[in-house]
């Protein structure tokens, strides 16, 4: 009897959840409060009704919602909603645009910017936003004891010494800032700097605790941002949901509040796999990140399921190869000082410029394209992929898939199978072998490298793929430099621009992989004292015929030396509901809801 | 009794000490730290890296990081802060604990419902065809990897829709009402709760199975049955009673080890409980983090042992007397 | 635990024998364990191709299926040639068809690790290609990688219990025998061990072993791993098994006669322990597999390009590889389970065998 009466209530939960949970009941919007005097226009293709909700996935919860202190891209992503900067990033230009600032002036001599900020501009909670908010972020992010890591962009190197922007407030509604040494990334670095409401993050600061505030166990109506949006609730590992800010004094091209959507809901989907099944049962509206093997799926179901399968171009995020060119900087482990890290025979192939481009020549980008690509990819041989429209350079050449000039070149060099067992040797009989290692999180990575070990073989050189997980790559290959070759990748910065990456360009840089942090002024070979000297031309000049002159000139270089070998990058194609107008997927970070506060829902009667 | 409780409650003080320096030492052992995977970001310099690095404490030698850590837990309850997210450990690790242990629980009764009543049709139709069937059903379960039974119900349930595809709660789980709220967190919970529940079920079966078939081997059976008790009164009032004892002391253990166990349940059904938070941590090599939830995992275990002996004590007045 | 006073003439051995043979799934368990084992064995001789042989022009290629009938006509057993079709697809070309050859000449190996050899059971002329099971996403051979991959997953197992057995005997009879404080010492030390829920040990101790050592000593260091979680259960339950029968009349003649603590561990005590030992081993075995498979899931299993049943087995797990591909999940998802399956009938049968309890003719 007991357990029948329990059957009967369970049955009636559940039918009450279905009756009880039909939706979401929507109040129609009104907007109550007075628009600023100085607003953002915002140019979209449609003008749209208010309201709706979109819903997208991602890979893990944000860790904090404090701009400054934040490091990792699951908080940036909602991060880049809730705060904004000076000035914004064009997704589709790369120009800079207006955000907080109405217009700028630089100066003549290029170091200097003098900001206008927009009147009437308010905080979530309505408080304005004025210059002692600017000045204020600025502090926090200048602080030596705090030193968030996005206090680097706003550090340069002047004769060998660290040296920070200086920055003032003249009035309320001016901001200057002005580097030590002409910049062409000025504008973007200083808007790496996210606004902060001083009045309720001042007294924190001044006492120490800035890095603990506005974290994830922080009341969503006590996070006060900058942003279009607000904090409306979160749950650790399930979702967050942001809602409108109502003082946001961005418009439409009528003259109405942005943004459209009243809310967007960052689910929790951990799996690529999962996020897709989530997408197909309409839990989902868009999907910033899919494996091109189910492209075909997409394509077949879009019209039934009623969403859109967007053509993104090619995908800003490279994969490459490199080689550790490594030298120790002072005797230890019974090396000298300038002897390289890998053991000297192997250094004399890897560390040979034509040994570099034979490997190079025996790679067939085209199958690494047809298989774990499936057919989605274009190749690439440069930074600036061919997704990228104002740096994309189609003139620069790197060795294309030749085995047999491969296999000339590797003879060249002495190389030759002397015991027939496939594998070449050197003269002394060593065969030539190395391993190479990628990260075992990415799946693509593992079948690129398994190709690559079969293209090499082909060519009569042993590599052997070797997975790590991520740390202990990054640690291997940045930090103890013991590893011989190594398949990675670069993502994209925002703006997508070459200066962005002087960790990767310069020879003193911790991200140049194949040498890294070399010691100022004294570059291990010739061709990187070039590019050194073409990328400090490349980032002080404003002039941009002359910044793609120096690109093309630096990219040649690393293509001819070979210092990264490039392979395939993979076009991209997002899935999202054609419920929406306004969407535009971009490859760059932020795919979807780069405008989300354009993106509008289209009611059943069009828009009103 | 007091001192039982009281000895084994000091007993686990140097027990959880050992546990937090095995963890920490392990977490040494593995190349690189927390900021690893910030030295791959191009823009980041290395000197906003070493001062991130002094500002953690990741510059000290381990066994200084250790001692100090041992200090803020003696002298200041304070268990260390996340690195990520710049909260207290607890205060991060409190609602996956939650969620874990309502998994736990969901698990633990999907076991025990079936197990028993499962194990009494078996055992009471020996070695006929129910018995070998469910034997058979339960292996079946035990042999497939939880990797994959989870996908399979995931997979289930995208295709049928009858269950959401992972998760806690609906995107509109506020706008219920109390009732639909906990039918809600039901259907979520279902799937869920069915991979990590059946796995024991194959022990618990013949467990109960086993038990039962002792107990209507006693005298006291064959007694009842000669004063004419019909025979599902023997079965439910007298064998089934003591044929459970034993097995309730079980569910102590049970419940501490479901904590541990909801681990790939929980990534793939995408419940927010501790076994990803560790996972997360772990993998970002959040170290005071990974030592908190370990910790926090390991009282649950010791807890659920404790239980497990009271409950043996009440029961079995034998044992209460050493 | 019980010594068994067998019936005078009958051996113990013997007696285990004919009850395990009274149930049919234990010894339909038994007999495909032997297979399973000796098909490992038999790996490269009976795979038509490498571990790691790609074919470019083969990804995702279906299984190709056996044919005796050509155009009405019967023929030996053959396959038809494929050519790459658009997309993943490939199309059966019925012009050609390539008879199933036995012993060909492929690539060579070691037969057991020693015979130098290069025959394989059966193949098909190249460029053509015999996939029984069909190919992964870079056209390698399923069922070849099924069998190289149960050397690994299969004998996880028994390298797995080889170590953590041997531990757990030694302290647990160490510990049993001798009392005091090297009792409470290793007591202690397996509480501590058991303390920590066996997952969250397993994934801190994954970053402890660097991955980057080649295969071999990946793979033993994985299976230490799971080995030094397994340890600790089994030597609490052999302490207390040994506190038992360390009373016992024999044990203190030994004692008397002036044998060795060691000796009378070794050779009277622990082999006591042997039926519930062997039963534990038989449970403990699948454990192991199924640990594998969680390691390549966290990522941090047997990596590829060697192949394992795990690491196959997570790698197939998408939805448009069940939809597209199923045999890529089908052969490692079944594989798996039969082992798995086979080792937990075996076991059973083993443990009513062994327990005097369940036999007919033993006490009641």
């Amino acid at each position: 009897m007991r357990s029948r009466e329990l059957l009967v209530w369970v049955a009636l939960a559940l039918l009450a959840a279905g009756c009880g949970g039909g939706g979401v009941r929507e109040k129609p919007y009104v907007d109550r409060l007075p628009l600023p005097p100085d607003t953002m226009t915002v140019t979209a293709d449609e003008v749209g009704p208010h309201g709706g909700r979109f819903v997208v996935g991602a890979t893990s919860s944000p860790k904090t919602f404090n701009p400054i202190m934040s490091n990792e891209t699951s908080s940036n992503e909602i991060l880049q909603h809730l705060f904004i900067s000076l000035t914004d990033v064009d997704y589709r230009t790369q120009a800079d645009i207006p955000m907080l600032a109405r217009s700028w002036e630089v100066s003549p001599d290029g170091r200097t910017v003098t900001y206008h900020l927009r009147r009437g501009a308010c905080f979530s909670d309505g408080r304005p936003i004025t210059t002692a908010d600017v000045l204020f972020s600025y502090d926090v992010v200048m602080d030596p004891t705090l030193h968030p890591s996005m206090q680097d962009a706003l550090v340069m190197e002047v004769g060998g010494k660290r040296v920070a922007y200086t920055y003032s407030a003249p009035d309320s509604y001016t901001f200057v800032i002005r580097a030590p040494g002409p910049d062409a990334l000025l504008l973007p670095h200083a808007a790496n700097v996210r606004i902060v409401p001083r009045h309720v993050l001042e007294p924190a600061f001044r006492t120490g605790a800035f890095a603990s505030r506005y974290t994830t166990a922080t009341a969503p109506e006590s996070l006060v941002t900058s942003g279009p949006w607000r904090l409306k609730s979160y749950l650790e590992n399930q979702q967050t949901v942001l809602e409108r800010n109502p003082w946001w004094f961005g418009v439409d091209a009528r003259g109405r509040r942005l943004p459209y959507l009243d809310q967007i809901v960052f689910r929790v989907a951990r799996d690529q796999d999962v996020a897709a099944q989530m997408f197909h049962a309409g839990e989902l509206d868009g999907l910033d990140n899919v494996k091109p093997e189910d492209y075909p799926r997409y394509e077949a179901d879009a019209r039934t399921k009623g969403f859109t399968l967007h053509d993104v171009g090619p995908s800003f995020n490279t994969n490459f190869v490199f080689f550790n060119l490594n030298r120790h900087r002072r005797a230890e482990q019974g090396r000298r000082a300038g002897d390289p890290r890998v053991e000297p025979h192997k250094f004399a192939w890897l560390g040979n410029r034509d040994f570099r481009r034979a490997v190079s020549h025996a790679i067939d980008r085209a199958a690494i394209i047809r298989g774990p690509f499936y057919g989605h990819g274009v190749k690439t041989w440069s930074i600036m992929t061919s997704g990228n429209p104002r740096w994309y350079d189609s003139t620069l050449t790197a060795p294309d898939f030749d085995p047999d000039r491969a296999r000339a070149m590797l003879d060249g060099l002495g190389l030759r199978d002397r015991d027939g067992d496939g594998v070449r040797e050197d003269a002394a009989g060593r065969p030539v072998s190395f391993t190479l290692l990628y990260n075992s999180d990415n799946k693509l990575r593992e079948s690129i490298a398994a190709l690559l070990q079969d293209d090499l073989a082909r060519v009569g050189i042993r590599m052997i793929p070797t997975g790590l997980d991520f740390s202990t790559l990054v640690t291997r290959t940045r930090h103890d430099l013991q590893y011989e070759a190594c398949l990675g990748g670069l993502g994209s910065a925002v703006p997508s621009d070459p200066g962005m990456g002087a960790n990767f360009w310069k020879s003193t840089g911790i991200t140049h992989y194949w040498d890294v942090r070399q010691p100022p002024g004294r570059p291990d070979t010739p061709a990187e004292a070039r590019m050194n000297a073409l990328f400090e031309e490349h980032v002080a000049t404003h002039d941009l015929a002359r910044r793609m002159a120096t690109f093309h000139e630096m990219s040649q270089i690393l293509n001819d030396e070979c210092f990264v070998v490039w392979l395939p990058t993979v076009v991209l194609r997002l899935p999202v509901s054609s419920r929406f107008g306004n969407v535009q997927p971009s490859p760059m970070p932020h795919r979807i809801l780069w405008n989300a506060d354009r993106i509008f829902r289209r009611s059943a009667a069009g828009p009103g | 009794m007091r001192t039982f409780l009281l000895r084994r409650l000091l007993q686990s003080v140097p027990l959880l000490l050992g546990i937090s320096a095995l963890t920490f030492l392990l977490l040494q052992l593995a190349p690189g730290d927390f900021l690893s995977t910030m030295a791959d970001n191009p823009q980041v310099s290395a000197e906003s890296l070493e001062a991130m690095r002094r500002r953690f404490g990741l510059d000290q030698p381990w066994w200084v990081q250790y001692l100090v850590y041992l200090k803020n837990v003696f002298l200041h309850l304070d268990f260390g802060e996340s690195f990520s997210r710049h909260q207290p450990v607890f205060q991060v690790l409190r609602g996956g604990l939650a969620n874990t242990l309502l998994l736990a629980v969901a698990a633990a009764a999907v076991t025990w419902c079936l197990a028993i009543p499962l194990g009494v049709i078996a055992a009471v139709r020996q070695h006929g065809w129910p018995d070998r069937a469910l034997s058979f059903l339960a292996f079946l379960w035990l042999s497939v990897p939880e990797v994959l039974s989870g996908l399979l119900l995931l997979w289930f349930a995208a295709a049928t829709g009858w269950f959401p595809i992972g998760g806690m709660r609906d995107l509109d789980h506020e706008l219920f009402g109390p009732l639909g709220r906990a039918a809600d967190l039901l259907r979520h919970l279902a799937l869920p709760a069915l991979v990590v529940g059946l796995i024991p079920l194959a022990s618990r079966m013949r467990q109960m199975r086993a038990n039962l078939l002792d107990q209507l081997r006693l005298d006291y059976v064959t007694t009842a049955r000669a004063k004419g008790l019909p025979e599902h009164r023997v079965l439910v009032r007298h064998a089934l009673r003591n044929a459970l004892n034993p097995l309730i002391t079980l569910f102590g253990f049970t419940l501490g080890s479901l904590v541990s166990g909801s681990f790939v349940a929980e990534t793939i059904f995408a419940w927010p409980g501790l076994g990803t938070l560790t996972l997360d941590a772990v993998r970002a090599q959040d170290q005071y983090l990974v030592m908190g939830s370990v910790l926090l995992a390991s009282v649950v275990l010791i807890a659920g042992n404790l239980v497990a002996d009271l409950m043996l004590a009440a029961s079995d007045p034998r044992i209460r007397h050493e | 635990m019980s010594e068994a006073a067998a019936p005078a003439g009958v051996s113990p051995g013997r007696l285990v024998w004919r009850q395990l043979r009274r149930s049919p799934l234990a010894v339909a368990g038994g007999v495909l364990l032997l297979l399973l084992y000796a098909a490992a064995a038999l790996a490269p001789f009976l795979a038509p191709y490498a571990e790691n042989d790609i074919d470019r022009d083969r990804f995702f290629h279906p299984p190709t299926p056996i044919r005796v009938r050509d155009e009405g006509r019967w023929r030996a057993p053959f396959v038809y040639a494929t050519q790459r079709g658009p997309g993943q697809s490939h199309v059966t070309d019925r012009t050609r068809a390539l008879p199933l050859r036995w012993f060909v000449r492929g690539a060579p190996y070691r037969l057991l690790g020693v015979l130098p050899a290069d025959r394989h059971l059966f193949g098909v002329d190249a460029p053509g290609r015999v996939f029984l099971i069909g190919a992964d996403e870079l056209g390698r051979d399923v069922w070849s990688r099924l069998l190289y991959g149960a050397q690994v997953s299969l004998t996880v197992g028994l390298v797995g219990i080889a170590i953590s057995f041997s531990l757990g005997l030694l302290l647990g009879g160490v510990s049993g025998y001798f009392g005091g404080w090297v009792d409470a010492l290793i007591m202690r030390g397996t509480e501590l061990l058991l303390s920590i829920p066996g997952l969250y040990l397993l994934v801190a101790l994954r970053g402890v072993f660097p991955l980057d050592l080649p295969s071999q000593q990946t793979y033993l260091a994985i299976v230490a791993i799971l080995a030094l979680l397994g340890w600790a259960g089994l030597a609490r339950i052999i302490r207390g098994m040994v506190l038992s029968l360390r009373e016992a009349e024999y044990v203190i003649a030994a004692r008397a006669l002036g044998a060795s603590s060691l000796r009378i561990i070794a050779r009277h005590i622990l082999p006591n322990t042997l039926s519930f030992t062997i039963v534990a081993a038989s449970v403990a075995i699948p454990g192991y597999i199924l640990g594998e498979v969680f390691l390549s899931f966290l990522g941090v299993g047997v990596q590829p390009p060697a192949a394992s049943w795990g690491n196959m087995l997570i790698a197939a797990r998408s939805q448009r590889v069940l939809t597209s591909f199923p045999w890529m999940l089908v052969g490692p998802g079944v594989a798996i389970f039969v082992t798995v399956m086979a080792f937990n009938f075996f076991g059973d049968g083993l443990r009513d065998a062994l327990d005097p309890r369940r036999r007919p003719e033993g006490r009641a």
